[in-house]
């Protein structure tokens, strides 16, 4: 638990090196901005300015990333609220309701709420993380591909929650969706669906081909438009109804806990990152929600739901990383570099010798999460007077930096190539009506899917008993299933109180009508 | 701006090339004088952060000064140094194009696996002063002692332990000849392939596998949650001194060194512009024997000796050679 001797250290260090203080706002205003952007991600933007921290003293260059890592962490959902185009795959599961409330009107409360599920969640993530970081970095480490392939089949679950018009198509959707995902060399070296591409090889690049997807959809249902939003009583940049939407998150203590230990659970898993939490605490969040009926249509709930989940996925992130030098996800990866172009090595040494430092790094993350919150409540005012702008200036605005920003970082004309491809399959899956939002969860789970199943398979031998030695695994199936039959259940409930209420209704009206008829 | 200066390097280049071949030497400063007249870039074709991106951003202050120009670092990385490793050889043969790269495994195992469109000799090597070796590990707390417990298991039934291995990479290809050699049938093994040596050394430090053959560096930071076995090396390895050699085990195996990294050209500019080619490994071997350097270099953990482009390229070729010989244990 807590060490306080090497707590008091670190708020030593925290104060004696004021001045790296300092990198915060920059660093959060450049996560942010970079994140928005759609078609860079947190990992590119990290990448951008690493080398930049190579001038920087070992505390400034640290809170210099972290916040360009916190402030990515939230600007993702920006675009995805206001445009329906997340900007990384750990924002997807935002546009479901927060881009619903957009067209209501009500984006500024969307943003408000966005904001505030993650940097509470941020919060909470790092707090947990002060008071377990050994422990939980020894679980993570017994997490084995059984585990993660009931974590993935989880996600899956997600696609009954999305809801489409043809339950075939959407399914069909998703089975395509997943054979996209396994393009490319999988873990046991075979190479399929390359078409002899070399830069297919390590599979599609999942941030173009979700941009293209999503952007086509959006341009068939935009163009017709003037403006994002009809009416113009409704394209409104107000602080007070951010405010209202900050405020509003706080009602919803339940989703806002339990999409940060969904959040963090899988962010501390290495090599999965947030993009697949913020899935599953939707589709959790969903699932158990009285109104879900009302989700996918601008419930907040949804957005909070999400939005912990990436924020907190952070801090479990960040204890694998300091714990045991192993990144969870592509920024981690990036801040173990930074680490040790400082000389310093992540792991179980550096957290045995210099646990005042690891102490100071995440009290500053904790520092960075409340200055996000003013910060965050500036930027999103300044980007929301998007809904402003004509769509017809738009349109061509976001297919040229979605075009600049898939080649900018890489400088290889294969980001907006495929950008162009799933544009074109997009247009296709719309005008057919197949869910590209089925598409897109195959493609970011498609490739852990498999990795996972092959691992497992190649483990047991083949022998499906040996799910019997994973309490872990078996765990994970219990929750769902739990999970899965309590929904049954209660709209079972649902279903049998509204029939008995018709009925009701209806027996009513008869009476009525049997009355009508007497007099 | 650049297309004249570009321009003047050639012209000049040219010139020197022309005296070369002509009739009266030039007088070697005035060649020196037109290279290198602008910044270098550095082919790293792996991603940000990488044991090649560190190395190259480690050593730049010092082989810019020796260079008399600033490198950039361009990372190109994608199908396992395929795209970074084409990219350079479609560069002019100027001298403004280096690679720092993990010659080995990636050129053989992009050469025999992926049918990349060039050759192990479209290479040549300047000084590749980071070594790696394959290293079979367990977990901390397993209860396998020692490499000559793996191999009696293994003899008793192949399918009591199960192997944590990278697909397609020399740790799999040492792994399958210490298998043969030990006399086990590795169609019975239970193997799980990870497509990247970290996850299969979490695998290994989280006991997912019995024991891992992974990259022995890779392990450093993680020390403490392993338990080395048998090293793949020939002598003990200087920075990892405690892991047994794989021949204290009483086996009789032959190996292919893990990785080997550091600088390189193509074989065009080598021979093509023989005078940039030396300048540019006396600028390495002056920044690699530069003690600030081999100091700043070893805080990070990276490597500067100096081998020489002799040693180096012999070494990487025997490694192509011999990984071409195994082939088909990569498959």
């Amino acid at each position: 638990m807590l060490d306080v001797s090497a707590f008091q250290e670190a708020l030593g260090i925290m104060f004696t090196s004021a001045g790296s203080w300092g990198w915060i706002v920059p660093g959060l205003i450049v996560g942010l901005v970079f994140s928005a952007i759609p078609g860079i991600s947190i990992t590119m933007a990290m990448a951008i300015v690493l080398p930049m921290s190579l001038y920087m003293d070992f505390f400034s260059a640290i809170v210099f990333l972290t916040s360009v890592y916190t402030g990515a962490g939230f600007g993702g959902s920006v675009p995805a609220i206001l445009m329906n185009i997340p900007g990384s795959p750990s924002s997807f599961a935002t546009t479901f309701d927060g881009y619903a409330m957009s067209k209501k009107g009500e984006h500024n409360e969307a943003l408000g709420y966005a904001l505030f599920a993650s940097t509470i969640c941020g919060i909470l993530g790092y707090v947990l993380l002060l008071l377990v970081v050994e422990p939980m970095a020894n679980i993570v480490l017994r997490i084995g591909p059984l585990e993660m392939f009931a974590v993935a089949i989880w996600g899956m679950l997600l696609l009954g929650s999305l809801g489409s018009k043809y339950l075939t198509r959407g399914l069909l959707a998703a089975a395509f969706g997943i054979l996209l995902g396994t393009v490319g060399m999988n873990t046991a070296g075979f190479t399929r669906g390359t078409m002899g591409l070399p830069e297919l090889l390590d599979g599609i690049a999942p941030i173009p081909a979700m941009i293209g997807l999503l952007a086509a959809g959006q341009l068939l249902t935009l163009a017709g438009k003037d403006y994002i939003l009809d009416a113009e009583s409704a394209r409104e940049v107000s602080v007070r109804k951010i405010l209202i939407g900050c405020w509003g998150t706080l009602k919803y203590p339940g989703v806002l806990i339990r999409g940060s230990i969904i959040g963090i659970i899988i962010g501390a898993v290495p090599g999965v990152g947030s993009s697949i939490g913020n899935l599953i605490a939707y589709a959790e969040t969903k699932r158990t929600a009285k109104d879900s009926a009302t989700f996918g249509k601008g419930n907040p709930k949804g957005v909070i739901a999400a939005e912990s989940a990436v924020a907190s996925a952070e801090g479990g992130s960040m204890a694998t990383m300091l714990a045991l030098g192993i990144p969870g996800g592509g920024a981690t990866a990036i801040l173990i570099a930074a680490f040790m172009m400082h000389n310093i090595v992540p792991g179980p040494n550096f957290i045995e010798t210099q646990k005042p430092m690891v102490y100071a790094i995440i009290l500053n993350n904790i520092v960075q999460a409340i200055v996000l919150l003013a910060v965050g409540i500036g930027f999103i005012y300044v980007a929301s007077n998007i809904v402003r702008v004509r769509t017809r200036y738009i349109l061509p605005a976001i297919l040229v930096i979605a075009t600049l920003g898939t080649y900018a970082v890489t400088g290889e004309t294969a980001g907006p190539i495929t950008l162009f491809v799933f544009a074109l399959l997009g247009f296709a899956l719309v005008r057919y009506e197949y869910p590209i939002s089925a598409v897109v969860v195959g493609i970011l789970l498609g490739r852990m899917l498999e990795t996972e199943f092959l691992r497992s398979y190649q483990l047991s031998g083949g022998n499906p008993l040996y799910i019997l030695n994973r309490p872990g695994a078996m765990g994970i199936v219990a929750v769902m299933l739990l999970s899965l039959l309590m929904t049954a259940w209660g709209k079972r409930k649902q279903a049998r109180a509204e029939a008995a209420e018709e009925a009701a209704i209806e027996r009513l009206h008869q009476e009525e009508m049997a009355r009508g008829h007497k007099v | 701006m650049t297309h004249l200066t570009r321009r003047d390097a050639l012209k000049w280049t040219a010139g020197g090339l022309a005296a070369a071949g002509g009739i009266i030497a030039m007088p070697s400063i005035l060649r020196a004088a037109a290279y290198p007249t602008r910044p270098i870039n550095v082919i790293v074709p792996f991603a940000t952060g990488g044991y090649n991106d560190r190395l190259s951003r480690a050593f730049a202050p010092y082989l810019d000064k020796e260079l008399g120009q600033p490198t950039v670092i361009v990372n190109k990385p994608g199908a396992g140094t395929q795209l970074g490793n084409s990219y350079a050889l479609n560069q002019p043969a100027d001298g403004y194009s280096i690679l720092c790269t993990s010659a080995a495994p990636y050129i053989p195992l992009t050469v025999l696996l992926q049918n990349a469109p060039y050759k192990f000799e479209d290479f040549a090597m300047i000084n590749l002063p980071s070594r790696d070796y394959t290293l079979a590990a367990t977990s901390s707390d397993s209860a396998l002692k020692s490499y000559k417990e793996v191999v009696d298991k293994l003899k008793a039934d192949p399918s009591s332990i199960s192997i944590g291995v990278q697909p397609a990479s020399a740790d799999y290809a040492n792994m399958v000849l210490a298998m043969q050699a030990a006399g086990i049938d590795i169609t019975k093994l239970r193997i799980v392939t990870y497509d990247g040596g970290g996850p299969a050394r979490n695998a290994t430090a989280g006991a997912q596998v019995d024991v891992g053959f992974v990259g022995a560096e890779g392990f450093l930071p993680l020390k403490s949650k392993i338990r080395p076995l048998a090293m793949f090396a020939a002598e003990k390895v200087e920075w990892y001194p405690e892991a047994p050699l794989i021949a204290e085990s009483g086996l009789k195996t032959d190996f292919v060194e893990g990785s080997q990294r550091g600088w390189a050209v193509t074989s065009k500019l080598k021979n093509e512009q023989p005078e940039i080619y030396k300048f540019l490994v006396a600028a390495i071997e002056r920044a690699s024997k530069n003690p600030k350097a081999i100091e700043a270099l070893k805080m990070q953990d990276l490597a500067t000796t100096w081998y020489g482009p002799e040693a180096s390229d012999k070494a990487y070729r025997d490694n192509a050679a011999k990984m071409a010989r195994y082939v088909n244990l990569l498959k």
